[in-house]
């Protein structure tokens, strides 16, 4: 072992290039994972927080008739339940006169909240950059997209909302604005409108009904539980309950099999650190045969020559592992820390998956040790005088 | 075309042996059977009694272990190993730990490289090497050392030097010398000669007594 030791470290160019080759391999995977699996984390983050929370509530056919603050309190007598609110959902054509000209904008999707339950289950209301969130039932926070395309409006600006309402009547209210939503990542209410549930289940005519509930808890690994204990509750309401995995499948289903690939690469990248050691390796055996010709010479087993290589490679793979493990918390470190964002918008999620970290190490070390397999075949076939002679 | 043929002779344990003969006759080839690093195509060898033509490719191994010594003209030292551990690594193949250091140092003593111990072998000059390997081919006290010109890459000051200690090596330790050399004369008297001449054993020459000079 020593000898296998001095050996590797008497040739420091080959040892550095090995080791840096592991190490490219685990960085390139580490980074992948903190981009894009940040950037999915920070997705399914968005959507829990600003759309679909922990556990999203819906009738199974249409809309909610039981009432929404009978099923909130529900809910909020769970110990494991941050808090639970209403929405509503519909779509509406908008009109604004600014400078004298009307501007006429329609399909705006409209979602109503009840302000008081949405700022403890949701985040939404962070993402008003400029004025109030919804604090009436004549207060309209507009998404900065649909802002925008009203010429600008800006707080204070009167908007005429028209809803199609469940009888097929247009209903027209006048909104004053309170504030405009800018959110990163596209899961915000950009392209959207918030107003109170109670004005805009007035306006479509169902005075009674609630689109979805949206439940937060404080440990959302208990979602699954939470979710069940509720179906099994309301056997007879038509109810349907999805955790955030099973509410947002849909968005998610396009990145997971990004992700699947972006991980492929990464391995594949690896994979091109085996077939460097795998030079390396075979250099180090050819810049060492009369050596390997001379302990056969006194009396060296194949199986320690075998021996030698295999340790060198563990070695490698060790040294590999332990400094491209090191760096890529490094980088992970420095993502958290600097609260990295993808496109100098959306913050990732950064996470410490030590499953996974832990998981990349070991297979980048099985995988030197397996790239030198062949190196210390070639090795063990040398036959000594021949080696002692050509070496 | 056969490298060697028709070659018979023994060697008396602590026996000094001298394997002439000119360039191509054969003569390293013999000594690579000898030392079990080639092996003959007809034949036996039998060294201590074991007729080591039969054994397998781990038992050759062993066999060269603990029962060879080799001595090679470019003395073939590890590079990366200092003197001492040079001296130690047949010990340590065969899975012995350092408990025969001591034995390694001695030895480099009485080879006169006892202040070079820890150097790196390819600190050393061509005659210090070749004393190392020396010291190195007896460390497991053999029962044959095999040297295969071992002062044929060395200037005739230090060919007389290593040829000597390895004579008086011989004689100290009742240790078997086969030396494979085109250069007779360095050697003066041993105990018997084998002149080899186109891959047969032309000669076998012996004499009684083998005169030591240091």
């Amino acid at each position: 072992m020593k000898l296998a030791k001095r050996m590797l470290f008497n040739k420091r160019g080959s040892l550095i290039g090995a080791v840096l080759a592991v190490t490219v391999g685990i960085l390139v995977i580490h980074v992948n994972f903190v981009i894009f699996q940040g950037l999915f984390d920070a997705i399914v983050r968005d959507i829990s927080e600003y759309r679909n929370g922990d556990i999203l509530v819906t009738n199974e056919d249409d809309y909610i008739d039981k009432s929404d603050s009978t099923i909130v309190s529900w809910f909020e007598r769970i110990s494991y339940v941050e808090a639970a609110t209403p929405r509503l959902s519909s779509t509406a054509e908008m009109e604004i006169t600014k400078n004298g000209k009307l501007i006429e904008k329609t399909r705006i999707p409209v979602v109503g909240v009840d302000p008081f339950n949405d700022i403890r289950a949701s985040t939404v209301h962070e993402t008003v950059t400029e004025g109030t969130y919804v604090f009436s039932r004549n207060s309209i926070v507009l998404g900065n997209t649909v802002a925008k395309d009203l010429g600008g409006a800006t707080v204070g600006d009167i908007v005429k909302v028209m809803i199609v309402d469940r009888w097929g009547e247009e209903q027209t209210k006048r909104f004053t604005v309170s504030g405009i939503a800018k959110s990163p990542g596209g899961q915000g209410f950009d392209y959207s409108a918030v107003i109170h549930i109670d004005t805009l289940r007035d306006m479509t005519n169902r005075q009674d009904q609630t689109g979805s509930i949206m439940v937060k808890l404080n440990d959302p690994t208990k979602a699954y539980e939470v979710k069940e204990f509720f179906l099994l509750s309301f056997p007879n309401d038509d109810f349907m309950a999805e955790t955030i995995e099973e509410s947002a499948e849909q968005q998610l289903a396009g990145f997971r099999s990004g992700i699947a690939m972006i991980n492929m690469i990464g391995y594949f990248g690896m994979m091109s650190s085996a077939f460097a050691i795998v030079t390396i390796q075979m250099m180090l055996v050819n810049g060492k045969t009369k050596e390997i010709g001379v302990m056969r010479a006194i009396g060296a087993k194949r199986k320690d020559i075998l021996v030698i290589f295999i340790f060198q490679g563990m070695l490698i793979g060790a040294i590999g592992a332990g400094v491209g493990t090191a760096t890529g918390l490094g980088y992970t470190i420095y993502a958290k820390e600097t609260k990295m964002s993808f496109n100098n918008s959306l913050p990732l999620e950064v996470t410490y998956n030590w499953e996974k970290i832990i998981q990349t190490a070991l297979a980048s070390f099985i995988l030197a040790i397996i790239a030198s397999l062949y190196p210390s075949y070639r090795a063990t076939k040398l036959l000594p005088v021949e080696a002692m002679r050509t070496g | 075309m056969k490298a060697l043929d028709d070659v018979s002779f023994s060697i008396e344990k602590g026996q000094v042996v001298l394997i002439v003969g000119s360039s191509g006759s054969g003569k390293s080839t013999l000594l690579n059977m000898i030392g079990l690093l080639d092996s003959p195509t007809n034949g036996n060898i039998f060294i201590d009694d074991i007729n080591t033509t039969t054994l397998n490719d781990n038992e050759i191994s062993s066999f060269r272990n603990k029962k060879l010594g080799f001595i090679f003209q470019f003395s073939n030292l590890l590079s990366d190993l200092s003197v001492l551990e040079n001296v130690l690594l047949p010990l340590q193949i065969a899975g012995n730990d350092l408990t025969s250091e001591e034995d390694a140092i001695d030895l480099l003593k009485a080879v006169g490289l006892e202040d070079q111990l820890h150097k790196r072998a390819n600190k050393i000059s061509g005659g210090q090497a070749q004393r190392v390997a020396i010291a190195r081919g007896l460390i497991n006290k053999p029962s044959i050392v095999l040297a295969d010109e071992p002062t044929g890459n060395l200037d005739s000051v230090t060919s007389q030097l290593i040829v000597d200690l390895m004579k008086s090596m011989a004689k100290k330790l009742n240790q078997t010398f086969v030396i494979v050399t085109h250069d007779r004369q360095h050697f003066g008297n041993v105990d018997k000669v084998i002149t080899i001449k186109d891959g047969k054993a032309f000669q076998v020459e012996e004499f009684s007594t083998m005169e030591i000079t240091v």
